[in-house]
């Protein structure tokens, strides 16, 4: 059986890699097309030319990292509360907010934006993106967690109680520990949608706002250019380098 | 005050904020009539939620419906053993959690032309079918159901695999060792003792994936060569090249509804066989 | 605990934002690859000032944008049909013409155009029409819609992804106006395309602009603008045609909005791109044609006689504007676009 399930594994990381891997071979395809010209570094040097992207780039990273750090809190937390005491308020909340279509978010966040800010003569901008990317990755986060949390016996937290604990400590010292793999989970979970977001932030990004994704999505409507292709082997090589590191730094 | 209650308040008011107005707001335009050229305006009628008695949208919700259980499905199909993998394994548990999310860090829609790029007539995998003789004419891989599909399934994955790792990464494994004990050959250990353990999980990773696959618009559009409208193109249209953004907003709802009313009286389900 | 420092930051942030900015600023949202490399940075390197420069893909996404009148943004290009609308929300300046001398150097189609005669609200910037890429090793050579509904194109061809140009195609092949707003007619128009369905690969905008070149594609509805980018990469084996029974023309114009507090360095930046160098430049690495005439002196040879992007006379007459429709038949279009593509 764990012979299979191991093969099984290489087979689903293969797949799961396929798309990327044939980006970045043909990201030094000198031609844009299936046929192999030959090697070139063109398509790379091209990214550096532009200073549009690597400013998007820095903004993606910041909204992602900013949008996760909060949404794991807020959502842990939440989990948490609704462990102790069931809502069918806010459970109802957030699965609407996963249920609602990305263009109907987004319309109706600029809409409220742009209804408030009229007065107050503020603009739409990286912050109006991550107050987006929270409210649609909060739910995501809480999924995660609730699932985490029913498989821990609420036996655990009155024995902390018993033992004299706060309430407090209790969930500090007891239950966080034994969220830990669910919370790492849930925050992958939630810097993916929040890198990724197109449709959202496309409509709640101001002047300044340029994201990776909005930039990638404008080039990659006119026709695919193996541009986006040399991007995305470089941010897989990038967070290629982080995970290893971030290996490295555990086991040591 | 108890902790329970500060700890829901963050939450409470960024949904307040940030998903109940906006949602009020669309409620509000689905009762409102169309601009001229976009936006919407006076007067309120329920124009909007009459259109949609219509078999031509029924059918599009009932095929999207369809389209987004199968993904669902296969997804779990796929993502169960994979997820099994990371949660028994010895170590590097973590790394292989970030493999998994490693392709979903670049661009979705790059994703997805990658896929257009190996299925397509010239694609690499028609070519490659090709060279070795295998087939003499392209097969016709791209611009159809299963093109859809297995973009659905590709782009959720990490959404089902994740939740079930969190589950099964806490199973307690003397269970399963007690199921071989007992003489339970590794299949049914698997599908009587394990699989059921991981059962929150299971909804989890089914709900992440089959409500977003409701929604889908991109991948239906991009490969599926827009022959086939689904829910989500049907109210992408209706906010952008239709202009008609209180249809767009009462399809929406209509969607919203049927989806909680379905979650619910699962999750109902659920519980109720717990207790 | 986050939190809190998200909130002190971003007061930071905002307490910044707000200081002065040390160049004048221009906020400038157009369509996605309609400048050449240079032009920006050009201007910002002649008049010292910084512009933030976006990109967009349809005209939907920057009205969404810009209806508020708060959106930061000082030039915006939309398409000639858009500026009736925008002008009805009050979301535009006058032009000063003043200060754009340079008008004189479009095109003369382009200097009383039916949107706006005077020019009062728009510089007309880039224009283009609708027609048929196809791969030469199809013979006869395709010239009109009624040849996208040969079955021998079965598989091998695509329409554009749009209502408009879609149904416009329809509408042409059974020899009816593209503005037609009569159901019965438009309902011809769904048949004919519910006809035609089972041949489409896809219905495709810019994108199947490498399939074309791959050989993929023998046919497609295109821009000309997609056309000309295909025909550069395969000239010997794709060809584009505008249909005989005629076609639609599109033109993309740059306006001022009202909620510019910049007007005059606006001005400065229509006045600039006017500039027949500049135009030429835009034009030339765009492969869109340009509304400007002096600016084809500055053309290349081989785009200045490029039968897809400058059509000659006796072509562009077979050419329609296409009007903006009421909502009624707004919404009839698109339930037959859904029809159509959900069958």
């Amino acid at each position: 059986m764990k012979r299979w399930l191991g093969v099984y594994a290489v087979g689903f990381f293969a797949f799961l890699h396929l798309p990327l891997i044939t980006l970045a071979i043909f990201s030094f395809n000198s031609s844009r097309f299936t046929v192999w010209e030959h090697f070139s570094l063109d398509w790379y040097r091209a990214i550096f030319r532009d200073p549009e992207l690597v400013e998007a780039t820095w903004n993606s990273v910041i909204v992602a990292l900013a949008a996760t750090v909060i949404s794991t809190v807020i959502g842990t937390m939440c989990a948490y509360a609704l462990w102790k005491k069931k809502s069918s308020l806010v459970t109802g909340t957030l699965y609407l907010s996963l249920v609602t279509p990305e263009i109907v978010t987004g319309i109706s966040l600029l809409a409220l934006f742009q209804w408030m800010f009229r007065s107050l003569h503020w603009h739409l901008g990286l912050y109006t993106v991550i107050l987006a990317h929270v409210a649609f990755s909060i739910a995501y986060v809480v999924i995660v967690i609730s699932a985490r949390l029913r498989t821990i016996s609420p036996s655990l937290e009155e024995a902390a109680l018993d033992l004299g604990a706060k309430e407090w400590g209790a969930f500090f010292y007891v239950i966080l520990p034994a969220l830990g793999p669910g919370i790492i989970a849930a925050a992958l979970l939630a810097l993916t949608v929040s890198f990724d977001d197109y449709v959202i932030t496309s409509m709640v990004a101001g002047v300044d706002s340029q994201t990776l994704p909005m930039v990638i999505y404008a080039m990659a409507r006119r026709g695919a250019s193996p541009v986006i292709n040399a991007i995305s082997a470089l941010i897989t090589v990038f967070f290629g380098i982080l995970i290893v590191i971030s290996e490295q730094v555990r086991e040591a | 005050m108890k902790l329970r209650t500060w700890f829901v308040l963050p939450t409470w008011v960024w949904m307040a904020g940030l998903f109940a107005a906006p949602f009020a707001i669309i409620l509000g335009y689905s009762f409102l009539t169309r601009g001229a050229y976009g936006g919407v305006e006076q007067p309120w009628t329920m124009e909007n939620y009459k259109r949609l008695i219509d078999p031509l949208y029924l059918i599009i919700l009932m095929r999207s419906f369809a389209m987004a259980m199968v993904a669902t499905v296969l997804c779990l199909v796929l993502a169960f053993p994979a997820a099994l993998f990371i949660s028994q394994a010895p170590k590097y548990k973590n790394l292989y959690l970030q493999l998994v999310m490693l392709p979903f860090w670049t661009s979705f829609l790059v994703r997805t032309y990658a896929w257009l790029f190996l299925l397509r007539d010239t694609g690499l995998i028609n070519t490659f079918l090709e060279k070795i003789g295998l087939i003499h004419s392209p097969l016709p891989l791209l611009y159809n159901n299963g093109a859809v599909l297995l973009g659905l399934v590709y782009g959720y994955l990490p959404f089902m695999v994740l939740p079930i790792y969190a589950t099964l990464e806490r199973l307690d494994p003397s269970l399963p060792e007690a199921a071989a004990d007992l003489g339970a050959r590794p299949w049914t250990t698997l599908l009587r003792v394990i699989v059921p353990l991981s059962r929150s999980g299971i909804i989890a990773g089914a709900v992440l994936v089959f409500i977003p696959c409701l929604g889908t618009y991109l991948t239906s559009d991009l490969l599926g060569g827009g022959r086939t409208v689904l829910v989500g193109n049907l109210v992408q249209s209706q906010f952008t090249t239709a202009r008609d953004w209180p249809f767009g907003a009462a399809v929406s709802m209509l969607l919203m509804l049927l989806v909680t009313l379905l979650v619910w009286g699962f999750l109902r389900r659920e519980s109720e066989q717990l207790a | 605990m986050n939190r809190r420092y998200f909130l002190l930051g971003m007061t930071g942030v905002a307490a910044l934002a707000s200081c002065g900015p040390s160049k004048p600023r221009l906020n400038v949202y157009n369509w996605s690859a309609y400048v050449a490399p240079d032009t920006i940075s050009n201007f910002e390197a002649e008049f010292g000032v910084k512009v933030r420069y976006a990109t967009y893909e349809s005209n939907e996404e920057m009205l969404a944008k810009v209806i508020t009148g708060n959106s930061g943004w000082d030039i915006v290009f939309p398409t000639y049909t858009r500026i009736k609308p925008m002008l009805d929300y009050g979301l535009l300046q006058t032009l000063n013409h003043d200060l754009l001398p340079s008008l004189n150097n479009l095109d003369p189609r382009f200097r009383k155009p039916v949107w706006d005669p005077e020019l009062k609200w728009n510089t007309p910037y880039m224009w283009f029409g609708t027609g048929i890429a196809y791969n030469k090793s199809l013979q006869p050579p395709l010239t009109r819609w009624a040849d996208l509904w040969d079955s021998r194109l079965k598989g091998r061809m695509t329409m554009l992804d749009d209502p408009e140009d879609m149904l416009g195609a329809c509408l042409k092949k059974i020899g009816l106006s593209f503005n037609s707003t009569n159901p019965a007619e438009l309902e011809r128009a769904k048949q004919e395309a519910l006809t035609q369905k089972p041949l489409v690969q896809a219905y495709l905008n810019a994108e199947v602009r490498d399939q074309m070149v791959s050989g993929d594609v023998l046919a497609a509805q295109m821009w000309a603008t997609t056309a000309q980018q295909a025909v550069d990469a395969a000239p010997q084996q794709l060809g584009f045609a505008y249909p005989q029974e005629g076609f639609p023309l599109y033109c993309d114009c740059a306006v001022i909005l009202r909620e510019s507090e910049r007007a005059e360095l606006a001005h400065k930046f229509l006045e600039y791109l006017l500039r027949p160098k500049v135009a030429a430049g835009s034009a030339d690495y765009t492969r869109v044609a340009t509304a400007n005439g002096a600016a084809k002196a500055f053309l290349p040879d081989a785009t200045r006689n490029s039968p897809t992007l400058y059509p000659p006379q006796e072509v562009l007459d077979r050419g329609e504007w296409p009007q903006p429709l009421p909502p009624a038949a707004q919404s009839m279009r698109d339930k037959i676009w859904t029809e159509i593509k959900s069958s």
